[in-house]
């Protein structure tokens, strides 16, 4: 029997609080999705009025004015350049409504305003968050609009309105916090569950003062708002709470399940079960339904020897095969016998972002269905299985024994995203409440209830998915099955029909109160920081992020700054100014004080800000070189320890003094002599243990470091990352530092640092099925005992490689079950557990598992392996070795399971990138021996948490042609075409804009028309790009859609991307930008097609 | 006794011998040493001119010239003769016009002290902080906000005093220590150090970044301007009190008490060591070698960190009297070893330590007490900030005019003296500076085996008690042989003026000496009984300090009843016969008191009390000290005068007013009658003028004594009967007790003690005397 204390403390230590994402993910939704209504809105002449609690809406552009237009007087003209543009509402935003396409609101300010929120939303994910969030862009073609919804127009639009109107950006916070401070439970949904628990026959959740419509109103609403979801604070459809207590009936209990729910009977009439997903036909209209094709029985083969193939692949294509990479159009090529040089760029697949929107649902007919490539962009429904958001496997079906996975060469892992963001369209994440005894678990494995438990003995027993065991069902939870076997309330629960559920967690999953949020900034301020204005931008940065800060009690902030002592600043109000109090000791480091340094941000707003104002200057006459880096964030920890929280340091130079001071360990930094001289790659490994022994007790500690390194020098990242790494946070690194054209995309990173869903103090576990197990966890986090991943903090942009090991057989009928179960603190402190289960097929057969695999995953663990060995190999073994893995599978495929044998090279239609990203990842930036050290360590420091969908663009970055955007009509999407990375898709007369996630590079053509540069940039001829260029938008049709296309991009990356101008001529710019012609001849690697006709030669002999 | 008391106005100085015993086992009789109680800057007679020229001095032995030199006039070149070591010595050309009628004033015979002002030579700007005064304010915050709120209050009066040239600099601590930068003008700037640990100066120098817009000298010691460090760096710290005014009251207006938590069952965490260590670095780095002060306001015991004196746990008490004599204070030896060191740096810059030390409980003076003795600071022990006893000493120190401290500081005193008479050492507030020579005895005393002292701050009341040795063996014929039976003895002490200037002022004394059998009448009519009592107060103090085992009651008692023994006129075994000369007649009375008072009794007091009793003792001059051995008691009633009263629980009387003043403590004693009186509000009638004006007698002669003394002593009002009567009843002799058989005269008193009264005390005296 299960024990009716479900929550055992087995996998996630009481302590843990969980909590807060789901509530972040949900501001930010709200927000935009308010956003969204607003400019809906306004554009139908009816705004929406503002929240009932009377929250203020600060206009949309109170966003992006942050972003911009605050900056630092340089920075004004620097940024609003790229980011202006985008966001021609700028200031008056209201007033110009923003065309629904154009949602993701500002791009300008994107990356961290807006970008953000449209991530967000995109992960809709809390019911709560649902509202009504057009989704971006592709859904231009959703049908309702605010003002169009019948039912819920009423009530709704107030409500979401409110909530959206005020804060444009992803920040939504606030608002969210207000209702939630009404609301019993601190969320959204939560808080209507309570409601609902507590009297079934309460309709209106007593909640908040939100109005929240009756939920059959809600309902209604949400039915026709489909696409728009409600917002949580309706309690409609995201409140899918279901009470574990007494009262089991499911949240929408409305329905009449009479017997068992005598409670619920009372109810007004439901609006019938659930809604279905918002999505559905209406939706999608542009969607194309094939997303969800079964497995194809048929073993796609593209065959680089036959041209025929060729066509077959383009029918694959049309009948919606995986929309990711477009299928390679050169499959014609015979690579036989043929020169390899035949291959031409031509060949190479066009790296279209398929711009086309895939509906994709993930289980049909009791079957788990293939994820869409991670790349494409998609709307999850998820009916059972996880959303490949959260979890996605390297193989979609799991070979039954281990003899058949080493045979085909391949891996099996999981790269898992707990807090990924999801399209704005799909079904927020529903949160369950059990009450005090927390979620059903098997009793054996701990494994949470999901909707592949299987129910017996008319619903007393229940076997588990994950070990076996068959346990007793709680008391009540009981419930009895239908004629189908499944519990007759399996509809009605989120955590027997989601693959992805949210459990509150109670107390036993504490040891101690959720942390508040802690936002501790950390500025160098040695001389060289203030003298690049590093220092000046960090503040300016810092003090345009505070008013996107979660408002409310539970947030905190403190500000210090370092050279080679230490300052605090005490910002407690009842002072008449800040006073600096000055840590000298930087061997022996303290905290000057315990109380008063770590202050409520209401109450010391204004100090923050004339004391960010002050900084600059009060150290601008600094003459100390030294920096005290470690002692600094040692202090800071301590300053912290006692809660937890985020520390976000701001880095200059090499830190030189004090606990964990660093030296230049190679000349001026300058990398990695020839290889082959005394092991290089040495220098990617931190010097020593100091800072790795701080990060320890930071973790433990629950405090999670982002570094900004804004830098003109070497600072030895490789030692420096290690603090962000094991505590969760990240590394940013601006090299080389310009105050002038940095500043936009720092303060717009630290914005989306600080307001992207995220959660703290959070303990990971995966569990699966028998037979299976973990064998490694990697990634940015804390590994204090072997079967949890702890993260001080975690947000939407973190991914965890999980690679498995086999320890029995699999039974290829039973299938196979992954549970990820995240237990999080949110950001207004309440502890959650965010459980994922993904089931997957088995297979004995070999063929089959050609079929199956899941190239971005499985690439992105080469990658984030390569990464890894990097610190701990010399450089080229790591090229062999991933050049071996592309080779080994490939030859595995052709030994076993091609059709016919032939000399040409042939491959999996699922992997037919295989060896061009294989190619890319050879070449790239991180693998090449003549990078700085420094960047490389970056480099590799960012692949090693980095989601799959970020990982292909990184590798094989994205090229689109702009000086023509206005002449081509793009249906779906703003972004053009891609173009495949060659230099013969570059003319002279061109202006190409290439992005890898990280930056931008706009390369200009020598004899571009005069015309178009004028358009573009407003000059006349290419001379007057400098390195110092900035882009700023002008009244024509192209510099518009170069905006529209720049922030489209930010947003799909969640981030700023720098800008930079590579002129045809200017020997380094036009060589940083053709080192990414990847699929040319270059010094680091062999063209492309000499590598296929490199890896066909070497199956041949490895046949042979 | 008066001419010992002119002898004092015109050479600051008091011996309890006058007539000295002329050699060693004479003096070995005596009982009580040879010995000086001399206050150097002690105000001298108004005709006293100040010389505005360097002194004269012997080539031999450097001593200076002196009325008691013999100048030889009859030779063309005028020389003149060294008293101490009979060189001969010719005039400068300065001196080319003097003549037997026209003497220079140190030659005038009235003038054996005489003052010199040294041209100083002082090229700096006035800027320079050498030339002024510094103090250095440290702050103790773990205190609860109303004692910080007084301690608040005190200093922002105090502020406004310091003169305008002054230096100010300020630092505060509890569980750390925030250095605060004054002088950085945009915001308060805190340096905080951690309290559980000791800085170096170095440290110091480099951690709070005084050599970042400077380069650090690669050699040599860093010692303030003139030595490696910017004004700038240093006028971050230290600022003229004009300057920082405003700075320096926002700062104390808003501070706050130590804002760690303190959990319930532990002291807070209090780091004087090191708070008082950083003081010390910074002035060292700053301002090293001029006058300098640092003034430690302290609330509490040091918990944390170097000098800690007691745990943070509550359940350990502080040490009290009986831990140190069993050597169960487990932290005292460590603390005083931490200030020992400390003292040594203050006196190597020429810093003062100044403890005011506030709070019910005890602060840790008896370890400091090192510190602030040697060099020379002022204490201040009270109960409270809030306390007359911490506000009016405070202002004291800064006050203007007659009743100013004249605080003078980087004295240096030397001694020089005739080569039969060896220097012991001194028990007082000064260091010695190691300076050994042929005068230095071998037995040594205080600090002695030197024959120079550092007296970083000095003021009029400072008075030490130097300690000879006469060093001439026994011979028939000593009288006869000596042609002369003067021992000389000069003082020389060089300091640095409240005005900034520097000064020598030189006291030069003759002394008759007398050898050989019947010398008694003659040491008897040299005798001076208070000084003597003073000197055994110190010696008893000192040596009840340094030895172990020492047992005091049985020294002070030998030491009596030799005296008596030697001097008293007396039929041997016949204890009736017994008299003393009227030279001696109340020292036995001095010792009675000695041995009764706080300096002995120490254990009604707690370490605190009595190390701040015996810091006080060492440094006032006779009278002040025999009020606190002997404390005076008037008496003031409707048909006499205020008079002298016996200090004897037979003076109370109903209708009487009693003061007494027992130095620290001043109490105003009603008789029965006079406190019903009072009650009833006689004084505000018309009628009654006669008794408003007994009543407010006592408080005049009070305010008068207040005023003029240093720190302020505590005044206590009381009436017979009442509670607070103890204050009185403990000093006066138990003539009339419990079990004693006479009643006490009506309105009479009597005492609830054990202790012998001074009669029998005197029975016993003259039994052990004349066996």
């Amino acid at each position: 029997m299960a024990t009716p204390r479900g929550p055992r403390p087995g996998a996630f230590p009481p302590n843990h609080n969980p909590n807060a994402l789901a509530n972040n993910l949900q501001n930010l939704q709200i927000n935009l999705s308010n956003r969204q209504e607003l400019s809906n809105a306004s554009s139908g002449g009816q705004q929406p009025p503002p929240f009932a609690t009377g929250q203020p809406c600060p206009p949309p552009s109170d966003a992006f004015q942050r972003g911009f237009a605050p900056p630092v007087a340089p920075g004004q003209s620097t940024l609003p350049p790229d980011a202006m543009p985008a966001r021609p509402a700028g200031p008056t935003p209201v007033s110009q409504p923003l065309p629904f396409a154009s949602r993701p609101p500002p791009p300008g300010v994107l990356p961290m305003g807006s970008a953000p929120p449209v991530a967000p939303g995109q992960s809709t994910l809390r019911p709560d968050a649902m509202p009504a969030r057009p989704t971006g862009p592709t859904l231009e073609s959703q049908p309702p609009s605010f003002a169009s919804r019948p039912p819920p127009s009423g009530v709704l639009p107030s409500s979401i309105g409110g909530p959206a109107a005020p804060r444009p950006g992803p920040l939504g916070p606030p608002t969210p916090l207000q209702m939630f401070s009404n609301g019993p439970a601190g969320n959204g949904p939560p808080a209507f569950a309570p409601g609902m628990m507590q009297s079934g026959s309460r309709p209106p959740p007593p909640v908040s003062n939100l109005q929240r419509p009756p939920p059959p109103t809600m309902l209604s609403s949400q039915a026709p708002s489909q696409p728009l979801k409600t917002r949580p604070g309706f309690g409609g459809p995201p409140t899918f709470v279901s009470s574990s207590v007494g009262q089991p009936g499911p949240p929408f209990s409305t329905l009449p399940r009479g017997p068992m729910f005598p409670g619920s009977s009372n109810m007004p009439p439901p609006p019938g079960p659930l809604t279905p997903p918002p999505v559905q036909g209406t939706v999608q209209s542009s969607g194309h339904l094939h997303g969800m094709q079964s497995w194809p029985q048929q073993l796609p083969q593209v065959g680089l020897s036959s041209p025929t193939h060729g066509a077959m692949q383009l029918q694959q294509l049309m009948s919606g095969m995986p929309p990711g990479p477009p299928p390679f159009p050169n499959q014609s090529m015979a690579m036989g016998q043929t020169d390899p040089s035949q291959i031409d760029a031509n060949h190479i697949p066009p790296y279209s972002s398929s711009s086309a929107v895939i509906q994709h649902e993930t289980h049909m007919d009791n079957h788990a269905n293939p994820p869409p490539p991670a790349t494409s962009t998609y709307i999850v429904k998820d009916n059972g299985n996880c959303s490949p958001r959260y979890m996605r496997c390297t193989l979609n079906q799991v070979p039954c024994t281990v003899d058949i996975l080493s045979k085909s060469k391949m891996q099996l892992a999981l790269l898992v995203q707990p807090l990924a963001l999801p399209h704005p369209s799909e079904e927020p994440i529903h949160v369950v409440d059990f009450g005090e005894s927390g979620p059903v678990r098997c009793s054996r494995c701990k494994g949470y209830i999901n909707p592949f438990m299987k129910f017996i003995d008319q619903g007393k027993r229940f076997i588990c998915n994950l070990c076996g065991f068959t346990g007793e069902v709680p008391h009540e939870y009981q419930c009895n099955l239908g004629p189908d076997g499944r519990r007759r309330d399996a509809d009605e629960r989120p955590e027997l029909c989601r693959g992805t559920v949210e459990f509150i967690a109670p107390e036993e999953y504490m040891v101690r109160d959720p942390m508040p949020a802690v936002f501790f900034f950390l500025v160098d301020v040695s001389m060289h920081a203030i003298q690049t204005g590093a220092t000046a931008a960090a503040c300016s940065a810092i003090s345009q992020v505070i008013p996107n800060l979660p408002e409310g009690p539970r947030t905190m902030v403190a500000i210090a700054t370092f050279d080679s002592t230490i300052h605090f600043y005490k910002l407690k109000c009842a002072q008449q100014q800040p006073s600096i109090l000055i840590v000298p000791d930087v061997q022996d480091v303290y905290t000057p004080l315990t109380s008063d340094i770590v202050v409520q941000l209401d109450e010391c707003r204004e100090h923050l800000e004339i004391l960010l104002d002050s900084i600059p200057g009060m150290f601008q006459d600094n003459r100390t070189t030294d920096s005290a880096f470690g002692a600094a964030a040692k202090a800071a920890f301590l300053a912290i320890k006692s809660t937890g929280g985020k520390l976000l340091v701001f880095q200059s130079i090499l830190p030189s003094i004090g606990i964990g001071s660093l030296f230049a360990r190679d000349a001026e930094g300058r990398s990695n002599t020839p290889a082959g001289e005394k092991e290089p790659h040495k220098l990617l490994q931190p010097v020593d243990k100091t800072l790795q022994t701080m990060a320890d007790e930071f973790a433990e500690y629950q405090v999670c470091v982002d570094l900004f390194i804004t830098t003109q020098t070497y600072v030895d990242v490789a030692s420096l990352s290690v603090v962000p790494r094991t505590t969760g946070g990240q590394v940013y690194y601006y090299y080389p530092f310009s105050a002038l054209s940095d500043l936009a995309k720092l303060s717009n990173d630290l914005r989306w640092n600080v307001t992207r869903p995220q959660g703290f103090e959070a303990v990971m576990r995966l569990r699966c099925s028998e037979g299976i197990q973990v064998q490694e966890y990697s990634g940015n986090y804390n590994n204090r005992n072997p079967a949890d991943v702890d993260f001080p903090a975690i947000d939407c942009d973190k991914t965890i490689m999980v690679s498995l090991k086999y320890n029995d057989k699999l039974r290829e009928e039973s299938g196979c079950s992954f549970q990820c179960a995240l237990l999080y603190t949110t950001i207004y402190g309440q502890r959650r557990i965010r459980v994922s289960t993904l089931f997957l097929p088995c297979t004995n057969n070999l063929t089959s598992l050609f079929v199956a695999p899941d190239l971005d995953t499985l690439f992105s663990c080469i990658l984030k392996q390569a990464a890894k060995e990097m610190t701990s190999a010399p450089l080229s073994r790591v090229k062999d070795k991933a050049t071996k893995v592309c080779i080994n599978i490939l030859h595995s495929y052709s030994m076993f399971c091609a059709t016919k044998s032939s000399s040409a090279l042939l491959m999996p239609e699922a992997l037919k990138f295989l060896p061009l990203y294989t190619l890319a990842l050879l070449k790239s930036h991180g693998l090449s021996s003549d990078g700085r050290i420094d960047e490389r360590s970056f480099w590799l420091n960012y692949v090693s948490p980095l989601p799959t969908p970020s990982v292909i663009p990184l590798i094989y970055p994205r090229m689109i042609v702009i000086h023509d955007l206005d002449e081509k009509e793009l249906e779906d999407s703003i972004i053009p075409a891609i173009i495949p990375l060659s230099s013969i898709h570059i003319s002279d007369e061109g202006i190409y804009l290439l992005e890898n996630g990280i930056d931008c590079l706009v390369y200009v053509g020598a004899s571009v028309q005069q015309n178009v540069l004028t358009r573009l940039f407003g000059i006349s001829s290419v001379e007057e790009i400098s390195n110092q260029f900035m882009l700023q938008q002008y009244d024509n049709q192209l510099s518009k859609k170069l905006n529209d296309v720049l922030n489209e991009i930010r947003r799909q990356r969640c981030s700023y991307l720098r800008l930079k101008f590579c002129k045809k001529g200017d020997s380094s710019a036009e060589a940083m930008f053709l080192s990414n012609m990847v699929e040319d001849r270059m010094p680091s690697g062999a063209a492309y097609a000499d590598f296929v006709a490199l890896i066909r030669s070497e199956i041949r002999k490895k046949k042979a | 006794m008066t001419e010992f008391l002119d002898l004092e106005i015109q050479d600051s100085v008091r011996m309890p011998w006058n007539v000295l015993p002329g050699t060693k086992a004479h003096a070995a009789n005596c009982a009580i040493p040879i010995a000086a109680i001399y206050t150097p800057l002690k105000t001298l007679p108004e005709a006293t001119p100040l010389l505005p020229y360097s002194p004269l001095r012997c080539r031999g032995c450097r001593s200076v010239i002196n009325p008691f030199s013999i100048v030889d006039f009859s030779s063309v070149n005028k020389i003149w003769i060294c008293s101490f070591c009979l060189q001969r010595n010719h005039f400068p050309p300065l001196y080319q016009s003097i003549s037997e009628q026209n003497f220079p004033a140190e030659l005038f015979p009235q003038y054996t002290t005489i003052e010199y002002e040294t041209p100083a030579p002082q090229p700096q700007d006035k800027a320079q902080p050498g030339s002024t005064n510094v103090f250095l304010f440290v702050v103790d915050t773990c205190v609860i906000e109303e004692e910080l709120s007084f301690l608040k209050s005190a200093m922002l009066q105090v502020l406004g005093m310091v003169p305008e040239n002054c230096l100010i600099g300020l630092i505060t601590f509890g569980t750390y220590v925030h250095v605060h930068e004054l002088g950085f003008g945009l915001i308060p700037k805190i340096h905080v150090f951690k309290g559980t640990k000791e800085v170096t100066k170095d440290q110091l120098l480099d951690q709070m970044g005084f050599f970042t817009k400077r380069p650090r000298p690669t050699t040599g010691v860093i010692a303030g301007v003139r030595d490696g460090l910017s004004q700038e760096s240093v006028g971050r710290f230290l600022l003229p009190a004009s300057d920082c005014e405003f700075v320096l009251n926002s700062i104390l207006e808003e501070l706050q008490k130590d804002p760690w938590p303190v959990p319930s069952d532990q002291r807070a965490a209090r780091c004087t060591g090191a708070a008082l260590s950083l003081a010390a670095h910074l002035l060292g780095a700053c301002v090293p070698g001029s006058g300098a002060r640092i003034m430690a306001f302290l609330g509490g015991p040091s918990t944390e960190g170097p000098g800690t004196i007691v745990s943070k746990s509550l359940s350990e008490p502080i040490r009290s009297h009986k831990d140190l004599d069993k050597d169960s204070a487990p932290h005292y030896h460590k603390a005083v070893k931490f200030y020992e060191a400390l003292s040594k740096q203050l006196v190597h810059q020429g810093h003062v330590l100044d403890v005011f030390a506030c709070a019910l409980d005890q602060v840790g003076v008896a370890e400091l007490k090192v510190a602030v003795e040697k060099t020379g600071g002022l204490v201040v022990l009270a109960e409270s900030f809030g306390h007359s006893v911490f506000k009016d000493s405070l202002r004291c120190i800064f006050q203007a005019g007659d009743h100013d401290l004249g605080l003078a500081s980087n004295g240096i005193f030397e001694i020089n003296c005739s080569k039969d008479i060896k220097v012991q050492g001194i028990i007082g507030p000064c260091a010695s500076l190691d300076k050994k020579g042929p005068l230095c005895s071998e037995t040594v005393i205080g600090q002695g085996n030197t024959t120079a002292w550092k007296l970083c701050g000095l003021d009029k009341n400072t008075s030490l008690c130097i300690v000879f040795d006469v060093a001439k063996k026994e011979s028939p014929d000593i009288v006869s042989q000596s042609a002369n039976n003067q021992f000389y003895f000069q003082f020389l002490t060089y300091y640095q003026h409240s005005n900034g200037q520097m000064r020598l002022r030189a006291t030069t004394l003759s002394r008759r000496w007398v050898a050989g059998p019947g010398i008694k009448d003659e040491l008897i009519s040299g005798f001076d009984q208070e000084a003597a009592a003073v000197v055994m107060a110190r010696q008893v103090s000192f040596k009840m300090e340094t030895e172990a085992e020492f047992d005091p009651i049985r020294w002070l008692d030998k030491s009596l009843i030799h005296i008596c023994t030697q001097f008293g006129e007396y039929q041997k075994d016949n204890p009736s016969s017994f008299g003393l000369s009227p030279r001696l007649s109340i020292f036995p009375q001095f010792m009675f008191h000695l041995r009764r008072s706080q300096f002995v009794q120490v254990f009604n007091n707690s370490p605190d009390e009595t190390a701040y009793f015996r810091m006080i003792l060492n440094r006032e001059n006779v009278s002040n000290s025999v009020v606190m051995i002997q404390p005076s008691l008037i008496s003031y009633a409707f048909n006499s005068g205020p008079e002298a009263a016996l200090l004897d629980v037979v003076s109370i009387a109903a209708d009487k007013i009693l003061l007494l003043d027992s130095y620290f403590t001043i109490v105003v004693f009603h008789g029965a009658s006079i406190a019903q009186w009072r009650k009833a509000g006689y004084h505000e009638l018309p009628e009654h003028q006669a008794f408003a004006q007994l009543l407010q007698a006592p408080r005049s002669d009070t305010d008068a004594i207040i005023r003029e003394r240093f720190p302020v002593p505590r005044l206590v009002i009381c009436d017979q009967h009442g509670s607070q009567a103890r204050f009185l009843l403990v000093k006066l002799n138990p003539s009339a007790t419990y079990n004693s058989d006479t009643q006490a005269a009506p309105g009479g008193d009597i005492i609830f003690t054990d202790d012998v009264s001074f009669e029998v005390f005197s029975d016993h005296l003259q039994r052990l005397a004349v066996q």
